[in-house]
């Protein structure tokens, strides 16, 4: 390079190693100093160092934003036993119920529902009782002492009222090798 | 023009000293970093399968949380480790005119170091593991460590004050500071009281025990991968580009903000945690000021080579250090990036940092050490390179290598993380079951594989190259003698008229007489250098540990029972912390998905603490009561069965191995000692934890399950699971359920519409 001639080579040596005498390339400096101050007015929005409001904070005003769009959403519309059965004869919506079992529900009870960890969904004893609707508030809410999730939090509500659907269209379907009944009998 | 050209020659005359240098422990460490080099990079491409294909956890002592772990100490202190002591031994001898201090001394490092490794490979897949990461070796081996190290620190220090050369160089100011830090930083973070004899627990908890893993951790990275190897470059890279050094103010400035900025920079580990905000804030600022410091090496290695780009052309010694530098050039302006609150909220957890510390480590270390071995084989083994052909080929198929490694793993962490944050449009998380999130990345694990193995076959290409090398040595080494003046008793006057005295204190601030003047008084220097690492890491230690606040205590978190306490040891023994953090962040996408965010008073009785620092599954922080026993039995013994596209190992020797119950009784101890408050289970622990365990397997056969599961180490594993996040849950279900009604019970109350089959 040109401008190397103009260097001041210092006199000591180590092994054979010398040094320039250069200044240290301005826009470094430059950078440098940019992030000291940053860092300083960052620093004065800092719950702890400065005065800023902080992380939780930021957090609380987020879930608030989301309860706030939960709430103006316009739920799923009416869920009754007959609505659940309407969805029985509906295809396509069994389809979807039998779909949404096999990737969420099968690890517990079974492909074919005949249970395993989870209680036998094909027979007519009732942990938390056996109507359709009764079964699409035991997958919403959960039961969360006895290692059912809460499965509303996971699933849309279609969701969760086609695979209730599909769960009480099980009944009688006698697959082999079957958890032994628990609960009561539910007519 | 060595010799001649330092100032004592002209003026000390006629008395010379008749001296040699040690190349024999040179030759061994070097020796030592090829074959170290070759097994950590294969237990890195061993872990990356076993990512990618699960069924490779073949056995309980090759799992990836077994192995995951020496991996990293393989690279880091084996590989790593035996190149600094290398090129260091090489070049401090040579910078300072003067033998090592005592060869024995040199021999003792070099057999110790290479006897600590050992043991590592002899305990880490065994399940002996402090649980801390880097800091995994047990308190025996931490012991051995200290030992050696003081060991290299006092032949160093003996060399400095045998001196022939009156200045030290900027490589040895770099050399110091590292050896002064890393003591440190390994004697801080490995306080322990041991519950065996290769069993212990951290004297921290929860919060103050994260702060000083992550105080360690990262200036692990900094004093043990960045500062050595950038005395390592101060030396090889002008000795390679035979041209003097860019900026020697520069030096000056970057060495010392460096060392002064590094320390602070550990707590950006921790943002969003339990740690409280100032800290983790103070780690992120310090590592944005770190930026400058650090591109500063980066300035003083490349402009070295102003004027000889051409020899890069046709010298792959040069090839391998421009990449080191570029590598270390772009590692040192991501981290200050990642260090940033809003990106580091992203990229924790993921895969991002992987392929952070991955383009520091593949190119910064590896090909330095490449590059710097290249130019030291001929000169060590007195004979030519065996093929400079060879070694081109393996900086290709290395660059390659790094690049395809890189871009997979990059994508791999951003598709991560943008995948848990998702939300779809009902305000559910988009990807509620975490396994897709990891089933979508399994491609891009091969194409890790695939970089990696290239790595490793230049790896090989470099071992033959070098063995070929040293096969052509002379019968025996010739070992020149060295002549050279005893060390002036003061600094000699320069030859050149002397620049005059600048008058006011900034202009001879500026001047930097005062650093000549430092430099040339080397314990001073080591004094100096120690104080600015002390200071810097006391202005955090002392508010983390004395600030109350800062760990509101929780009443209802209470010691986890004797038989939890032995589960929270199986999952230690397992690695499980290697995949799954207990830390939720207070974000919605994390809150939804795991329960409410974690806070400082639950992890009081943490020793060691278990955030872990990747999520390759999912948190374990709220697990406790999710699923019934009889789902973890099924689930441990084996993934697949109850999440098909699960990449987790199978551990059904937890449901066969015999319960060591009176085993407990000593961790209780030890515990108690540590101040946790046990009450009964001070005296009576393997009997409570009997009684426990005989309730855990009734659960299990009452679930369906098998009987005799009571003596197995499995009720251990799962009384813990059912534990995690229970002490601190009882308002956060009542929450949820309040949620739901709103939710879901509103609707029936509405007017009838038509059935939601086809919404």
């Amino acid at each position: 390079m040109a401008d190397q001639d103009n260097e001041r080579l210092l006199e000591h040596s180590y092994d054979g190693i010398q040094e320039y005498d250069n200044p240290m390339p301005r826009w470094w400096v430059i950078t440098f100093w940019a992030t000291i101050v940053f860092s300083i007015l960052y620093a004065l929005n800092v719950p702890g160092i400065g005065n800023g409001k902080g992380r939780i904070a930021d957090y609380n005003a987020d879930m608030a934003r989301a309860m706030a769009l939960r709430e103006k959403m316009e739920p799923a519309g009416v869920i009754t036993d007959s609505s659940l059965a309407l969805l029985a004869g509906d295809a396509a919506a069994l389809q979807l119920g039998k779909q949404v079992f096999e990737t969420n529900c099968a690890a517990c009870h079974r492909a074919d529902g005949g249970g395993q960890i989870g209680p036998n969904l094909t027979d007519d004893s009732w942990i938390h009782g056996g109507s359709p609707s009764a079964i699409r508030t035991t997958i919403n809410d959960g039961v969360l002492a006895k290692g059912m999730p809460e499965w509303g939090k996971i699933l849309k509500p279609d969701e969760v009222s086609a695979v209730a659907a599909y769960v009480a269209s099980l009944l009688g379907s006698n697959p082999p090798n079957p958890k032994a009944p628990e609960g009561t009998k539910t007519p | 023009m060595s010799d001649s050209g330092s100032p004592g020659a002209a003026t000390a005359g006629a008395r010379l000293d008749s001296f040699s240098y040690d190349d024999v422990v040179v030759r061994k460490f070097l020796w030592a970093t090829i074959i170290w080099g070759l097994v950590g990079f294969l237990m890195g491409l061993i872990v990356a399968i076993q990512m990618a294909f699960p069924a490779f956890n073949l056995a309980p002592w090759f799992a990836f949380g077994r192995l995951r772990p020496l991996h990293t100490n393989a690279v880091i202190f084996a590989f790593a480790g035996n190149a600094i002591f290398t090129g260091l031994y090489y070049s401090t001898q040579r910078l300072l005119k003067a033998r090592m201090f005592s060869d024995t001394l040199s021999k003792v490092h070099f057999w110790g170091w290479q006897a600590i490794i050992v043991s590592a490979a002899l305990t880490l897949p065994f399940g002996f593991t402090q649980a801390k990461e880097y800091a995994e070796l047990e308190w025996p081996i931490d012991i051995a460590i200290a030992i050696v190290w003081v060991i290299f620190a006092v032949n160093v220090i003996g060399t400095l004050v045998r001196r022939r050369e009156r200045h030290i160089y900027v490589a040895i100011w770099f050399y110091i500071a590292s050896i002064i830090t890393v003591a440190i930083l390994h004697i801080f973070n490995n306080l322990v009281i041991p519950a065996g004899p290769l069993k212990s627990y951290s004297i921290y908890a929860g919060v103050q025990d994260a702060f000083m893993q992550w105080w360690y951790g990262h200036n692990a990275v900094a004093f043990f991968l960045t500062t050595p190897f950038l005395g390592l470059m101060y030396y090889f890279m002008p000795k390679a580009a035979e041209g003097p050094v860019f900026s020697y103010r520069l030096s000056i400035v970057h060495f010392w903000t460096l060392v002064f900025m590094y320390i602070w920079a550990g707590p950006h580990h921790l943002h969003y945690t339990a740690l409280p905000e100032w800290a983790s804030t103070l780690g992120m600022l310090f590592s944005v000021m770190l930026w400058a410091p650090s591109w500063g090496g980066m300035i003083n290695g490349l402009l070295t080579l102003r004027g000889a780009w051409h020899k890069v052309i046709d010298d792959p010694v040069l090839k391998f250090m421009v990449v080191a530098i570029t590598g270390y050039g772009m590692a040192t302006f991501e981290g200050p990036m990642l260090s940033v609150k809003s990106v580091n909220a992203l990229a924790h957890y993921t895969d991002w940092i992987v392929a952070h510390v991955h383009t520091g480590a593949l190119s910064w270390n590896g090909f330095l050490t490449f590059g710097m071995i290249y130019w030291l084989a001929p000169r060590l083994f007195q004979a030519p390179l065996f093929s400079k052909k060879l070694a081109e080929a393996h900086f290709w198929i290395a660059s390659f290598g790094i690049i395809l490694y890189v871009v997979a793993i990059y994508s791999a962490g951003v598709t991560q993380g943008l995948m848990w944050r998702a939300f779809d449009e009902t305000g559910r998380l988009a990807y509620p079951d975490f396994v897709e999130t990891v089933a979508r990345l399994v491609p891009m694990y091969w194409v890790r594989v695939a970089g990696g193995s290239l790595y490793i076959v230049g790896a090989i290409l470099f071992a033959y190259n070098i063995f070929r090398t040293w096969k052509a040595r002379p019968v025996t080494y010739e070992v020149p003698v060295v002549k050279a003046p005893p060390l002036a008793r003061v600094s000699a006057p320069p030859a050149h008229a002397p620049a005059p005295v600048p008058a006011g204190a900034w202009a001879r601030f500026v001047s930097l007489g005062w650093h000549r003047k430092w430099e040339g008084l080397p314990i001073t220097f080591t004094v100096l250098t120690t104080v600015a690492v002390v200071v810097a890491s006391l202005f955090e230690i002392i508010p983390t540990f004395l600030i109350k606040s800062n760990v509101p205590t929780i009443a209802s978190v209470k010691p986890l029972t004797p038989l939890e306490l032995a589960g929270r040891d199986l999952y230690i023994r397992e690695g499980c912390f290697n995949c799954h953090s207990q830390m939720v962040r207070p974000f919605r996408y994390e809150t939804e998905r795991y329960g409410d965010y974690s806070k400082p008073g639950e992890s009081v009785y943490e020793h060691p603490f278990l955030w872990g620092s990747r999520r390759i599954g999912p948190d374990l922080a709220r697990e406790g009561g999710k699923y019934p026993d009889l789902w973890h039995v099924r689930h441990f013994e084996n993934p697949r069965a109850i999440s098909p596209k699960s990449i987790m190992p199978a551990y059904r020797h937890l449901l066969t191995n015999e319960m060591d119950f009176d085993g407990i009784q000593a961790r209780v101890d030890a515990m108690v000692m540590l101040g946790v408050p046990y009450g009964e289970a001070v005296t009576g622990a393997p009997a409570m934890a009997r009684r426990q365990a005989a309730e855990v397997a009734a659960s299990i056969v009452q679930g369906g399950g098998e009987s005799g599961f009571e003596s197995k180490e499995i009720v251990a594993m799962i009384a813990y699971m059912q534990r995690l996040g229970r002490d601190a849950q009882q308002v956060v279900l009542g929450t949820n359920a309040a949620k739901h009604v709103h939710v879901d019970s509103v609707a029936p109350a509405r007017a009838p519409a038509a059935p939601g089959g086809s919404r």
